[in-house]
């Protein structure tokens, strides 16, 4: 299997966004701010649709978002 | 603090406040020579499952006077991810219990010690349960 580990870049599209709050975003994609502070942190790895949800409220591409690198570990 | 995980730890410390003393009261008092009396034992569990009842209705009606808006949220998918988790584990527990008391104990053991015997491993699945919940908030995952 590759291995390879997933990164994001919701706190600057957040700061981006008139510093938009974890709540607000929570809110706006249907999951608690507890979950945005875990997924921002890369603690977890949120569903696909959740992540296109969040691309959405941003008006980004999924991979403006999320990256993967390949090399990478947790 | 998420909503879910303070209601987790209520459940731990309910458990731990009143099937702690249970479970320590059956293993000093119920031994082979001295088997407390079906009453005495129907009593201490009723006391004891009505004081654990008492504390979590009073816990959950605290915790979501403080967290109204969360408490009213439903399972978002890390919630439902985590909960899978924890039932997960809670099952093997519980299986494994309920072989030891339904296949091995009726050879050895009858009567309250396999009731006891059942509600611990109960108990113990139940722990891990809100244990792996608890865990699993900590950690962010």
């Amino acid at each position: 299997m590759i291995k390879g580990s997933i990164s994001n870049r919701i706190r600057i599209l957040r700061f981006h966004s008139g510093e938009m709050s974890q709540a607000e975003l929570g809110r706006r994609i249907g999951v608690t701010r507890q979950t945005i502070a875990a997924i921002e942190a890369g603690k977890y790895s949120p569903s696909l649709e959740a992540a296109f949800r969040i691309a959405h409220v941003f008006s980004v591409p999924l991979d403006d978002v999320f990256q993967w690198d390949v090399n990478g570990t947790r | 603090m998420p909503y879910r995980e303070k209601t987790a730890w209520l459940s731990l410390l309910a458990m731990a406040v009143t099937f702690g003393p249970y479970f320590t009261m059956i293993a000093v008092r119920a031994l082979p020579s001295e088997p407390m009396p079906t009453l005495r034992q129907l009593g201490l569990f009723g006391v004891t499952a009505i004081v654990q009842m008492l504390i979590l209705g009073v816990g959950h009606l605290y915790l979501r006077r403080g967290s109204a808006q969360e408490a009213r949220m439903p399972l978002d998918e890390r919630d439902q991810t985590i909960m899978r988790r924890s039932v997960s584990w809670a099952y093997y527990v519980l299986i494994a219990g309920m072989i030891l008391v339904g296949c091995v104990m009726p050879f050895n053991s009858s009567g309250w010690s396999i009731i006891n015997a059942a509600l611990f491993m109960i108990i113990a699945a139940e722990v891990v349960h809100y244990g792996v919940v608890v865990f699993s908030y900590r950690r962010q995952a």
